[in-house]
């Protein structure tokens, strides 16, 4: 049986704007999104930022009302069961919200073990066993507000598994984190897989996907615009080398212009400090870059190199190189 | 709701905001009325304590009791509340009714203030009817509060609104003034209020004013509200957490 699975689920904010004459205007966060995922599996939902991740994660953890499509999580109905699917689920938003930043990390890991009807007995064997898990042993009866980010989020993934549950949703557990606490956290999403956890991971860090993910969809304006595995997605892009240019002060008309030329299938300027560097998608390999430099004449121009395209440059091809 | 409750006390007790509408407030408001009421009469100190400590009472459950859902939206734990398996209605009902308990202290504040330090003789005339009174009275508040909880779930900025009602239930309640001072047109306003019928029993009690079987109706009056606001709240909750996961504001932070 599939842990999780979504069929054609849609999702559409509506605002009002002005007293009188009130306008109303409609967003669609997300549309037509269907996939299954398999018990056990680790599965990624990969796109930029407003692209319907967190709309997804909402609406499967009960906290969204669909506005059309249907949703289960282990056989159950997202609305209509609402209740019978709360205590089989846990979930991780991004960020340092979602705890009592007065209260202690034991406390807060206390009180939600209440809110899911844990046992007590079970549950004052779980919580040590969850603060050695998350390397929070030791700093549990500190307020939470003394804790650095990595701690908060390792802090929400104990408070996600006090209930043992079947299906996990990690909306973006790595956002804003160094990069020491991102690889930990990152060990510890691997463990919990190894425990026959389901696991919907949303990022838009492609090598945490490439890293962690059996499978990934690939979600671009509310839309899934590919679903496959990292092998199969970096695949798309086989055909194509990516050339890399450091370059200092790029303009826009200059990106058009590199866009423009007919062996270009995308681009993508990343920052880099005070430099940037374009990223060049072509067919055509180091036979490209002559007329790349030409184009580009008249700017200060660093290091040219090329290289195989990655899982992120298979992205940037399905987002249509938004993403910078 | 037992963890619920202990774990809003120990939140209040460190918020400052709290604790100033629970221990500063009313004493400014009873330092006040002292003055005001000076020579009304050989029971007006105890009738000071009383409606002082109301005011704490119903300030208390308006800012704190309501708030605590606007906290909750600040700290991003309103979703992880709605989405666990805990009933929300039976959490906040703990919540408010920490609250409510807590702000208990304002009348032993003001106790203290009126007895120790002005002086005055503090004596309640019938001891155990004022007690069950405040009982009565912390029961009908808590289910009253938990109506008006359910108002800061639906719309993320009723914190802002709930400021027209603290001094106006001052009034109509009748805490430290009667209500046959007011214009006639009020008083059946006071009547579907819990707080009024809860100052007609404490000040009733505390003075000697009323008979026991006023003070007795008074008790079924407020039982009664209280279990019409908890069999309501059932329906309510439904309806309105349907509502805010269907209009996206759980997540909303009020202005």
């Amino acid at each position: 049986m599939d842990a999780i699975t979504v069929n054609h689920l849609n999702r559409v904010f509506k605002s009002t704007d002005g007293i009188i004459k009130r306008k109303v205007k409609e967003v669609v966060a997300v549309e037509d999104v269907s996939f299954e995922i398999r018990q056990g599996e680790l599965f990624g939902l990969l796109g930029p930022n407003g692209a319907g991740k967190t709309t997804s994660v909402k609406m499967l953890t009960t906290l969204l009302i669909p506005t059309g499509g249907t949703a289960t999580i282990m056989g159950l109905d997202v609305v209509k069961d609402a209740a019978k699917v709360r205590p089989r689920i846990g979930f991780i938003f991004g960020g340092e919200r979602g705890l009592y930043w007065r209260l202690s990390g034991l406390d807060n890991l206390r009180y939600f073990a209440s809110l899911y009807y844990v046992d007590e007995k079970v549950a004052k064997k779980r919580i040590p066993e969850l603060l050695e898990m998350v390397g929070l042993k030791g700093r549990e009866r500190e307020k939470v507000e003394g804790y650095s980010r990595g701690m908060r989020q390792r802090l929400h993934i104990a408070r996600a598994l006090l209930h043992d549950p079947e299906v996990l949703f990690l909306d973006e557990p790595t956002m804003g984190l160094d990069p020491v606490g991102a690889r930990e956290l990152r060990t510890t999403v691997k463990n919990m897989q190894s425990a026959n956890k389901t696991i919907l991971l949303t990022t838009h860090y492609m090598f945490e996907a490439d890293a962690l993910c059996q499978r990934i969809a690939v979600i671009n304006k509310g839309k899934i615009v590919a679903l496959d595995t990292p092998e199969k997605l970096k695949e798309n892009v086989q055909d194509l080398t990516v050339v890399e240019i450091e370059l200092y002060g790029i303009s826009q008309d200059r990106i058009a212009r590199i866009k423009a030329l007919d062996f270009v299938v995308d681009v993508s300027v990343e920052d880099r400090d005070q430099r940037q560097v374009l990223h060049v998608h072509t067919p055509k390999g180091p036979e490209a870059i002559p007329v790349l430099v030409e184009n580009l004449n008249g700017l200060r121009l660093g290091r040219i190199i090329t290289r195989e395209p990655t899982l992120e440059d298979a992205y940037v091809r399905l987002v249509g190189g938004t993403e910078n | 709701m037992l963890l619920a409750f202990e774990i809003e006390l120990r939140q209040n007790m460190t918020d400052g905001f709290v604790l100033f509408g629970i221990l500063i407030q009313p004493l400014i408001v009873a330092f006040m009325a002292l003055w005001m009421l000076k020579g009304k009469g050989p029971d007006y100190a105890i009738f000071v304590v009383v409606g002082s400590g109301m005011t704490g009472l119903w300030t208390t459950l308006l800012f704190n009791g309501g708030n605590s859902i606007t906290g909750e939206r600040w700290t991003g734990t309103l979703e992880p509340l709605v989405a666990s398996p805990a009933s929300l209605r039976v959490v906040i009902y703990g919540k408010v009714l920490a609250n409510v308990l807590q702000s208990l202290l304002s009348m032993i504040g003001s106790y203290l203030l009126i007895s120790l330090i002005f002086g005055y003789p503090l004596t309640l005339s019938r001891p155990w009817l004022f007690f069950i009174s405040l009982f009565v009275s912390v029961v009908s508040l808590v289910s009253f509060g938990l109506i008006l909880a359910s108002f800061f779930i639906l719309i993320p900025d009723f914190a802002r609104m709930v400021n027209t009602l603290e001094f106006p239930v001052y009034i109509l309640g009748g805490f430290l003034f009667p209500i046959a001072l007011l214009p006639g047109w009020t008083t059946p306003l006071s009547y579907i209020l819990t707080p009024y019928w809860a100052a007609v029993a404490l000040h009733g009690a505390a003075q000697g004013t009323l008979g026991t079987w006023q003070i007795v109706g008074t008790w079924g009056i407020m039982l009664a509200f209280s279990v019409v606001y908890v069999l309501a709240s059932g329906r309510l909750y439904r309806v309105i957490l349907r509502k805010a996961r269907t209009d996206a504001t759980l997540d909303i932070v009020g202005s």
